[in-house]
């Protein structure tokens, strides 16, 4: 389980449950952003949570911060807060001073990466991979791909090749220990936005009728929802096995890489083992826009690309695996040691 | 809120190092030629002189009482003993069931006397249990067992048929669950119990079935006037019905529900080092995150049942998950090992493989249906 008490986690709690009920989703995607929102989380100071205490945050452990990140997916939040969190917490490893307002992440092997909330971010933190650099950009300047989003946070391709950055500073931050944040930031949203997908699910079968009956009743009905429940639990505990990783490793964070991918791959791959019954148990109205099953849904859909889809980190993990020892992989499986020590 | 509880627990040096041990003498007996490795070994593969060899060493009875035989141990050493023989595929399967469930049962409801008696040789390797729920009317509709026990001077009499129990041929005892009184009116979940039978009294008839492949592991047992003292009956009489579900909640989130292919994957993993290609990697990448998700939810559970919690729903979760996954497993070894030309298996992976398969149609039957766990999964997601 996230553990989503604590400071961090309970503050953020309280500011969702305030100011982010569930019209607040569909009024931003109606275009009115919920500055409130984004202006009650900064004056929290909850965008700087994994900022250090030098470089003007409140450096906080990796656990707590992972709670405010499940509640806020909960909320299915169209403001930026995790992004912002990743973003901070790259500028903060090189020392780049933390732009006021929401920023976004991407990891840059070439010329453009996805970026989500790009619009309604003001700054890109972007780690480039092939430079060893770490490198702030304002969105303004950045050109973006024509294109369709799948999520409402308008995830999109951005072209970093005629930019210029604000800042930018040299890290020996290593690629892994990057995708350790990211993966485990994503798959921490995954697993909340999953569950909250399954209580909108069994609320709707429990009121909807049919045949003079709620749909709750029918044991096809039942059995969908009880193998998606089942893929919402262990997407937590996957969640939950990356976050305990990464802070117990919050030293090197390349250490939790290993649990991180399973995360993503485990999630990933749960993402069509749930959406696919919670639509079909919706009918029809899942797919209108005016209910909120969307605001998960597409969501999932977006996320489960992030740095890669599922099938791209099977292939990345089991590469590394085929050439490890039976045994060690054993132990990797029982005890999260995956390289010898 | 999050709906399932289920704990990350960290390993603990202490257990590590029991660990090495296991894995020591594992690797010791095997290449001695003591056992061949098998899939659902804890199941289908039994030797009582390996039974024996691993009482000896201590590594039965981990979690009670050294007054009976046991070790003093908790439920997390068992979890490792459980978890490194089931991946090694060694022939546990004649006291797992004892060690598992029915010494705890004495522990809990048995006579100071019976204690005495059987622990230690539970713990020695040398006194084996079957399970008593199933009868030819009574499957996953457990409650329609018609299998009575009556009272008569100083003990109960029973009549009837148990089927489907695995080991009951090599087994010293059974306990069933039985019609001790009427059910009342439709709620037939009153008047059952749970009564101990040494199986080699007179009227007590072991006849094995023989399964798909051929091998005899599971058995029909008839009872025919068959006379148990007075404190074989264990708990509370007419109890029975909450005395089988709780312990049917601790026996469904073990390593058992998930690793028990694992030996397939591991044998061709130590053929196919560094022969994989592209798309084996990505199946062997999914396969594992799925074995290290479902190790994780399975560990959690473990250490919540150490601190007295018995979480009926995640055990259901686990179970299904886990039984979806070791069938899986098998159909993923089969796809990776096209890495290697045909010429290449080993008569040992083609062995193990091929065992794997006929064995895998029980196990998403035994301790509970699919369908039956997710009808409990369905009740606690509040649908029916």
């Amino acid at each position: 389980m996230i553990n989503i008490e604590g400071m961090v986690a309970e503050t953020a709690a309280k500011i969702f449950t305030d100011l982010c009920g569930r019209e607040v989703p569909h009024q931003a995607e109606a275009g009115n952003y919920p500055q409130a929102l984004w202006d009650a989380l900064a004056e929290n100071g909850l965008a700087l949570a994994w900022v250090s205490e030098d470089n003007g945050g409140f450096g906080a452990d990796y656990d707590e911060v992972f709670g405010a990140i499940w509640v806020a997916a909960e909320a299915a939040s169209p403001v930026p807060f995790a992004e912002t969190l990743v973003a901070n917490w790259l500028l903060d490893r090189v020392g780049i001073e933390i732009p006021d307002g929401a920023s976004s992440f991407a990891l840059l092997d070439g010329k453009t990466a996805s970026v989500s909330f790009a619009s309604a971010a003001d700054h890109v933190a972007v780690y480039n991979a092939g430079k060893s650099e770490i490198a702030l950009y304002k969105t303004a300047d950045i050109s973006a791909g024509d294109m369709q989003a799948l999520s409402p946070d308008g995830d999109v391709r951005l072209d970093f090749s005629g930019a210029t950055p604000v800042a930018s500073a040299a890290t020996n931050l290593s690629r892994r220990a990057v995708e350790a944040l990211i993966l485990t930031v994503r798959a921490v949203q995954m697993a909340s936005a999953i569950e909250a997908a399954l209580n909108l699910s069994i609320a709707y079968v429990s009121d909807r009728e049919q045949f003079g009956r709620p749909l709750s009743k029918f044991q096809a009905i039942q059995h969908q929802l009880a193998v998606a429940a089942s893929e919402s639990a262990a997407a937590t505990m996957a969640a939950t096995q990356a976050a305990s990783a990464l802070a117990r490793n919050a030293d090197d964070p390349e250490k939790a890489w290993h649990d991180a991918v399973v995360a993503k791959v485990q999630i990933g791959h749960s993402v069509e083992a749930v959406t696919v019954p919670f639509h079909q148990v919706h009918g029809a109205m899942g797919y209108t826009q005016e209910y909120d099953l969307h605001h998960y849904t597409r969501r999932l859909w977006a996320w489960r690309d992030t740095l890669g889809n599922e099938h791209h980190w099977s292939k990345t993990l089991g590469a590394e695996l085929a050439v490890t020892s039976p045994d060690q992989i054993w132990k990797g499986v029982t005890t999260g040691a995956w390289i010898a020590s | 809120m999050q709906r399932f509880n289920f704990p990350v627990v960290q390993p603990d040096p202490a257990l590590e190092e029991l660990r090495a041990e296991l894995q020591a003498f594992l690797k010791e007996e095997r290449e001695a030629g003591n056992f061949r490795p098998e899939p659902e070994c804890w199941m289908a593969s039994s030797d009582p002189e390996f039974s024996k060899k691993m009482g000896r060493r201590g590594w039965i009875g981990l979690t009670w009482s050294s007054q009976y035989g046991g070790h003093d141990k908790t439920a997390l050493e068992r979890y490792i003993v459980t978890e490194e023989t089931l991946r090694a595929g060694a022939p546990v399967g004649a006291h797992w069931i004892a060690d598992r469930q029915h010494a705890p049962m004495l522990i809990e409801h048995g006579t100071e006397e019976q204690k005495r008696d059987i622990l230690p040789r539970i713990a020695a390797g040398e006194c084996y249990f079957a399970i008593g729920l199933s009868e030819p009317g009574a499957g996953s509709d457990l409650a329609n067992v018609k299998t009575k026990a009556g009272k008569v001077g100083g003990g109960w009499k029973i009549n009837g048929q148990k089927i489907w129990s695995s080991g009951a041929h090599i087994s010293h005892y059974m306990v069933a669950i039985l019609r001790t009184s009427p059910a009342d009116g439709r709620n037939r979940h009153v008047g059952l119990s749970q009564i101990m039978i040494d199986l080699s009294l007179p009227g007590v008839t072991i006849k094995p079935i023989t399964d798909l492949s051929g091998d005899a592991h599971f058995n029909e047992v008839y009872f025919e006037d068959v006379i148990v003292p007075d404190d074989c009956l264990l708990g509370e009489e007419g109890g029975g019905w909450k005395q089988v579900t709780g312990e049917l909640a601790m026996e469904r989130s073990g390593p058992e529900r998930f690793l028990s292919s694992y030996i397939t994957l591991e044998t061709a993993l130590h053929q196919l080092q560094g022969k994989l290609g592209s798309d084996s990697h990505a199946r062997l990448g999914k396969l594992i995150a799925s074995l290290r998700t479902l190790r994780g939810m399975s560990w959690g559970i473990a250490n919540l049942l150490h601190q007295g919690v018995s979480p009926e729903t995640e055990a259901a979760l686990v179970k299904d998950l886990g039984n979806r996954l070791e069938n899986d497993l098998t159909l993923q070894v089969r796809a990776l090992l096209n890495d290697l030309p045909e010429d290449e298996w080993s008569d040992e992976m083609r062995r193990i493989l091929n065992i794997g398969i006929l064995r895998s149609p029980p196990n998403t039957l035994r301790g509970g249906t699919t369908e039956v766990m997710r009808g409990i999964t369905a009740r606690q997601l509040g649908l029916r």
